[in-house]
């Protein structure tokens, strides 16, 4: 994002819209005394959009220049209203557990194992982001990445987790990476993530996916409290209610 | 994508939390689903949510009901908050009626969700997602109080600095407590911002801040 500097009046009330903090910094304009117009730290924005989108601009100075790549995945990752091709879903992942239900992407045995990196409201680099993904594959836990997920495709080896070298200087407001491994592997895949978490120069947000069976104990809940991992008592929960329904079980 | 799964708070503040969401499959019923989400909207719609939209094109405080339904393809993704579990109950019972086709989701508490299917005769839930919390540098996180209302937003639209900004705002007589929501919830393109607990979380912050501490 960019404020004109013809426009900008640097009234400053696009300040508190960015989710990255304050970014913006105060300049003279070059070719008429005593104007002063603010600029917005590239390095910093995300292109997240949303200052734009608030329409708080009294003079419309703010406008969003074309990106090309590597920044443009900025945007791709940041703004929300941006669909990535490759997923074919509005935002920064997949369709995940949303619709389990009928592509049954995570199978009994399964875990699906996400973290956000970035959220929420920090921001991520991908250098960052690389640092997770390259942990968790070279884990040896049988890491599988979802291959229509943004960050797989910014891989140069989806083997290894490396990233491409263009993108690892770009900054998102979060960055998911999605994958899946068996349950019993889930343990390692944590402690995996607990130590690249003091590694990284921002915050993540850590996620678990499991089918729930038609009776019995949720399958992940004694790892989680054996492991003594706090979870949330706040859950995303797909209904069973799409189809045609993807049979998990054979029919007796 | 996780956007409606890290919402902050306590069993009592969470309880009254409801994100459903309307997914078409890629490569499984996408194709000429338009209308099948457009059905899943209306049967939301005539349950009361307190906020919907779709991430693409807006929520209904920043656009409007016809637009959301005119802009409407197969891969829009609805997304329709509401702040009762009755609505929710009834809701359910209305889509295990008439089954609009595309997956349906709902974050919430796992265990209100849970009874919420039971009452509407569909048994348990069917996947699940356990949000395993913040990791990493969290010493630079925002205060607990202010995050439970930025994590509102998923895509982490809402700025912690706007929040302060409408605290100071509402000390300072310029806006109402039910404005400073209505901006924020404008950010949230997705509608996944809840209005009620909105304004709810917005009182208890008021006394926390001193009007020259905040931005």
């Amino acid at each position: 994002m960019k404020a004109d500097q013809d426009k900008c009046i640097a009234c400053k009330r696009c300040f508190p819209y960015c989710p990255m903090g304050r970014i913006q910094i105060f300049k003279k304009h070059e070719n008429i005394p005593g104007r002063v117009y603010i600029e917005i730290d590239q390095e910093r924005c995300t292109d997240c959009g949303v200052c734009l989108r608030a329409n708080i601009c009294p003079v419309k100075a703010l406008f969003q220049p074309e990106m090309i790549w590597p920044r443009e995945v900025r945007g791709i990752l940041s703004n929300p209203l941006i669909e990535f091709k490759g997923s074919q879903v509005p935002g920064r992942g997949t369709e995940e557990m949303k619709t389990n239900d009928v592509s049954g992407r995570f199978g009994t045995g399964e875990v699906g194992v996400g973290i956000e990196l970035g959220r929420p409201g920090i921001g991520a680099y991908f250098k960052d982001v690389e640092k997770v993904a390259m942990a968790l594959m070279g884990g040896d836990i049988g890491y599988e990445l979802a291959a229509e997920n943004p960050v797989t495709h910014f891989m140069s080896d989806k083997t290894t987790g490396k990233l491409r070298d263009d993108v690892l200087n770009e900054k998102a407001t979060s960055a998911i990476i999605e994958g899946k491994c068996k349950i019993e592997k889930l343990p390692e895949a944590l402690k995996i993530l607990e130590k690249v978490a003091k590694a990284v120069d921002t915050v993540f947000t850590v996620e678990v996916i499991t089918k729930v069976p038609p009776e019995g104990e949720i399958p992940v809940k004694p790892i989680l409290e054996k492991l003594g991992v706090w979870y949330s008592i706040n859950t995303k929960n797909n209904m069973g209610l799409g189809e045609p329904a993807f049979k998990f079980y054979e029919d007796k | 994508m996780t956007h409606s799964l890290h919402r902050r708070g306590n069993f009592e503040e969470l309880k009254d939390d409801f994100v459903v969401l309307g997914c078409p499959a890629t490569g499984i019923n996408k194709a000429g689903s338009s209308p099948k989400t457009q059905k899943f909207l209306s049967i939301c719609y005539k349950n009361g949510p307190i906020n919907l939209g779709d991430m693409k094109t807006g929520n209904i405080y920043n656009t409007t009901m016809d637009v959301i339904l005119g802009n409407m393809t197969d891969s829009t993704i609805v997304q329709c908050t509401f702040d009762n579990r009755e609505k929710i109950v009834q809701l359910l019972k209305d889509l295990k009626e008439d089954k609009p086709g595309i997956s349906v989701i709902i974050s919430g508490v796992s265990d209100v969700v849970q009874q919420c299917m039971e009452e509407a005769g569909l048994g348990r839930i069917h996947t699940i997602e356990y949000s395993l919390g913040t990791w990493g540098q969290t010493e630079r996180l925002p205060h607990f109080e202010i995050l439970k209302t930025t994590t509102m937003c998923g895509h982490a639209m809402i700025s912690s600095d706007l929040v302060y900004k409408m605290v100071r705002d509402v000390k300072r007589g310029r806006r109402t407590i039910e404005d400073a929501c209505l901006e924020l919830s404008k950010c949230c393109t997705c509608g996944n911002y809840n209005i009620t607990r909105g304004i709810k979380l917005f009182k208890e912050l008021i006394p926390l801040y001193m009007v020259h501490s905040l931005y």
